[in-house]
């Protein structure tokens, strides 16, 4: 029981992380990610094929992997902003990440296409017992939980912080001020993508193999539901948006003991409808989440 | 390559029946909608069920999973969008997303991930001047040009026609012309409904059922919405072709796993360029 | 004597705070009323209120004694209510005879058919008989300003409120417009006016109402209004006008 909890508690790390890069982009930036599934897959494959083709350590592999899909996530809003429809901006990252995955599953002779990548090294993993490993891992994803909330938080404060809140509440007037939107809104969505990139490595850390299958909508959904259960822009709110899904989640495991009817593959489908009727019900009836907003709220 | 160009035609004809409807409801009501894809998937399924599983010929189960879905949508509509209509562009669309997972899924729940056909007649494929052609191609053209010109005739002969060009073009004013917004609202979901169905079975009758099906069109078809210019169901007509033919006669250059690229690479060519499209108003939201 | 259409004790606004802070207007049956005032006074969101465009935060708005408060902007058209916003007042990409036939069909549904009134409307609008094909969107702008004042009239109705028509209109069309609008009001439609070309607007008008910083200043005959040299202690609401 304790070794699940633990799992469970990695598996909420790593998606809180993964709802505050969301968060980031879209409750403080503004910016719809609906390619999160293919950053975050490009992120776990960045790094495990660091490790595995470059040799490169775990340290290096990850910043790497921040480093590509932030990269990548540069391009995409630079490309995407010089028209600043925030519509057109969802259906392209939408089809941005579609490609990533069409790419992870195709190129074989990098990602090993549909068969991915086994073996994928974790960090210290020579050094610590097996058996020990999961607590490790636990402590190590909520080290890197910790650090991203107080990087966003910082960055929440700094002089940029204050910039991008000026982008987002009036972006016109913001232009006007001489600021240059654009390279604001890139930003931004750069540093989400980068920590997208740490939490796609964490995943090759924990399940240490990696295929085109482990990426599915579900993933897109998980993110957008953490966000909004914890409501947009607060960042704590993040974290336990993602626990709350994890929750949901994990309980509608047991409902394969409750129906043994069903297949895997309606049990798969069952959680996928859940999290979407919730996200539905969420936006309707709590689209503030379930956080008190502790920002301070400018009334206009 | 006169072959593929056929091919892509035939894949832009098929294109065109969501286009219009994706074009219909962002010009009514202003956001584009993700869930179309997962909504020709459930009614082609529809279709399915009334077809290979009740044993109805393949146009009476379209006929009636056309309607079927047009009344589901306008119900779907009423239960997740109108609750949301006043919050914004974002709230939907992240609204749309989820109800296409629900859609999917149920889909996916009902009948399996393996891949399912219509029960149509097998018929030899009839050459034409060097082309290679088949009967579903043939019945998706006739089927595809007679729903676009029903609907030429509906948005500029019929009042309610008129009425949802008025909307698409000037919200408030339409208001304050006497048009109701729920009604137009509700007939455009029916449309678009019966469009995407039609849509929906034609794909299954060109590829095959699986419930990724409707999903994997997504990105092709606001293409060419968007191409054609968001709210303009001729450019909906034209950017389906255009994309069709780019994106199949691409596969002689691409890889075709990657053919999704094309309309990808569209989107950011038209977005830089021209972004109300070829036929489009630049929408200026008030 | 009665008014036709009535506004008591009126608030509204777009955001936080209120624009119109209890608005008493009236505009009598058979008249024209011109509403003036500086910018911002509140002149037309007092008419899209009107229209039913915003929601009245307070106050009453009655139609012949029938209170509209709780109809939609639709609804509130059928009950005899036309209205032409200053700017956007026609549907670009449908052709003239299209925004026509929508006025038609939408404007008076569920009335009587003695309301419409083509030919009179025709008559009054001989310009557009030869734009019928023509896009909306590619008028010049005198054109789309009659097209949209056809338009409110096709279906008759019993008020007719107008915002700043006049607004960017070249000399020609302004005093055609303001020849139209007499035209219309002696068969009878009641009208409302808001606008910025103070004194064309009052010579027409019977009553000029001041509207400023939200509320009603003055209320007085047109032709006393036109009198005075200086229309800004008006809008200041130290003039000697009750």
């Amino acid at each position: 029981m304790t070794s699940y909890l633990v799992l469970l508690g990695i598996l909420v790390c790593f998606s809180a992380i993964l709802a505050l890069a969301l968060n980031f982009q879209w409750g403080l930036g503004g910016m719809v990610n609906f390619g999160l599934t293919g950053f975050y897959a490009l992120g776990a494959y960045a790094s495990a094929l660091f490790m595995l083709k470059a040799g490169a350590n775990s340290f290096f592999a990850v910043v790497g992997a921040m480093a590509v899909v932030a990269a990548v996530c540069a391009v995409v809003a630079f490309v995407t902003l010089r028209v600043t429809e925030e519509d057109y901006f969802a259906i392209v990252t939408l089809g941005v990440g579609e490609m990533l995955r069409l790419v992870a599953l195709n190129e074989d002779w990098l990602t090993k296409g549909a068969l991915g990548l086994t073996g994928v090294p974790r960090p210290f993993g020579d050094l610590i017992a097996p058996q020990y490993y999961q607590y490790f891992l636990l402590a190590l994803a909520l080290v890197l939980l910790l650090a991203t909330l107080w990087f966003l938080n910082a960055v929440a404060r700094s002089p940029f912080g204050r910039l991008m809140r000026a982008v987002r509440e009036d972006d016109v007037v913001a232009a006007t001020l001489g600021k240059n939107v654009l390279w604001v809104r890139v930003r931004i969505f750069a540093i989400g993508g980068g920590i997208i990139g740490l939490a796609g490595s964490m995943h090759g850390f924990y399940y240490q193999y990696i295929d085109p299958t482990q990426f599915s909508n579900i993933v897109l959904a998980y993110g957008f539901m953490a966000v909004i259960a914890g409501g947009r822009g607060a960042h704590g709110g993040a974290i336990f948006g993602a626990a709350a899904v994890m929750a949901l989640l994990e309980g509608s495991r047991f409902l394969k003991d409750l129906v043994p009817a069903l297949d895997s593959d309606q049990l798969a489908a069952i959680r996928i409808i859940i999290i979407g009727v919730g996200l539905i019900l969420l936006l309707i009836y709590r689209p503030q989440g379930f956080m008190r907003e502790y920002r301070l709220k400018v009334s206009t | 390559m006169l072959q593929t160009t056929f091919n892509g035609i035939i894949t832009g004809v098929i294109m065109t029946l969501p286009a219009l409807a994706v074009t219909l409801l962002f010009g009514v009501l202003k956001f584009p909608n993700f869930a179309v894809g997962a909504m020709m998937t459930v009614a082609a399924y529809m279709a399915f069920a009334l077809n290979a599983q009740l044993g109805w010929p393949l146009l009476p189960a379209t006929a009636a999973a056309a309607v079927a879905m047009g009344v589901l949508c306008i119900g779907i509509d009423s239960v997740t969008f109108k609750p949301l209509r006043e919050r914004g562009g974002i709230t939907l669309m992240v609204a749309s997303l989820g109800l296409g997972f629900i859609l999917e899924n149920i889909a996916r729940f009902a009948y399996g991930n393996s891949a399912r056909s219509f029960a149509i007649e097998l018929a030899r494929p009839f050459r034409f001047a060097d082309i290679r052609m088949n009967h579903e191609q043939m019945i998706t053209l006739g089927v595809s040009t007679a729903a676009m010109i029903l609907m030429w005739l509906l948005l500029t002969r019929s009042p309610m026609g008129r009425a949802m060009r008025a909307v698409a073009d000037n919200p408030s004013l339409a208001l304050v012309r006497g048009i109701e917004s729920p009604r137009v609202i509700r007939w455009t979901w029916f449309i678009a409904g019966m469009l995407l169905a039609v849509g929906g079975v034609l794909i299954g009758m060109d590829r095959a059922l699986e419930p990724p099906m409707g999903s994997n069109y997504l990105i092709s078809v606001f293409a060419a919405a968007i191409l054609g210019g968001l709210g303009s169901p001729l450019g909906a007509f034209v950017g389906a072709l255009v994309i069709g033919v780019v994106s199949e006669l691409s596969t002689l250059a691409v890889p075709p796993n990657y053919r999704i690229g094309v309309p990808l690479c569209a989107i950011a060519v038209i977005l830089v360029f021209r972004p109300q499209g070829l036929f489009g108003q630049p929408y200026i939201r008030r | 004597m009665s008014g036709i259409l009535r506004a008591t004790g009126l608030h509204a606004g777009y955001g936080a705070g209120d624009i119109l802070k209890g608005v008493d207007a009236e505009l009598a049956t058979g008249r024209i009323v011109t509403i003036i005032g500086p910018n911002g006074s509140g002149k037309s969101t007092l008419i899209k209120t009107l229209a039913g465009l915003l929601p009245a935060r307070q106050g009453e708005i009655e139609l012949e004694g029938e209170r509209l408060n709780d109809l939609s902007a639709p609804k509130r058209v059928r009950a005899g209510i036309a209205y032409v916003p200053q700017e956007y007042n026609v549907f670009r990409n449908l052709t003239v005879l299209e925004n026509l036939k929508i006025a038609r069909e939408f404007m008076g549904a569920g009335r009587s058919r003695e309301r419409v009134l083509d030919d009179e409307v025709a008559g009054l609008f001989p310009e557009l008989a030869a734009h019928h094909k023509t896009q909306a969107g590619n008028l010049s702008g005198g054109q789309r300003q009659m097209l949209a004042f056809a338009c409110a009239l096709t279906v008759r109705p019993k008020v007719l409120m107008l915002d700043e028509p006049s607004a960017g209109l070249s000399p020609k069309y302004m005093s055609d417009v303001f020849d139209k609008v007499q035209r219309v009001n002696a068969i009878g439609v009641s009208i409302l006016l808001v606008e910025q070309n103070a004194r064309e607007a009052l010579r027409i008008s019977h009553t000029c109402i001041v509207l400023a910083g939200g509320r009603v200043r003055a209320v007085a005959p047109a032709g006393e209004v036109l009198g005075m040299k200086d229309l800004n202690s008006l809008y200041l609401g130290d003039a000697t006008l009750h």
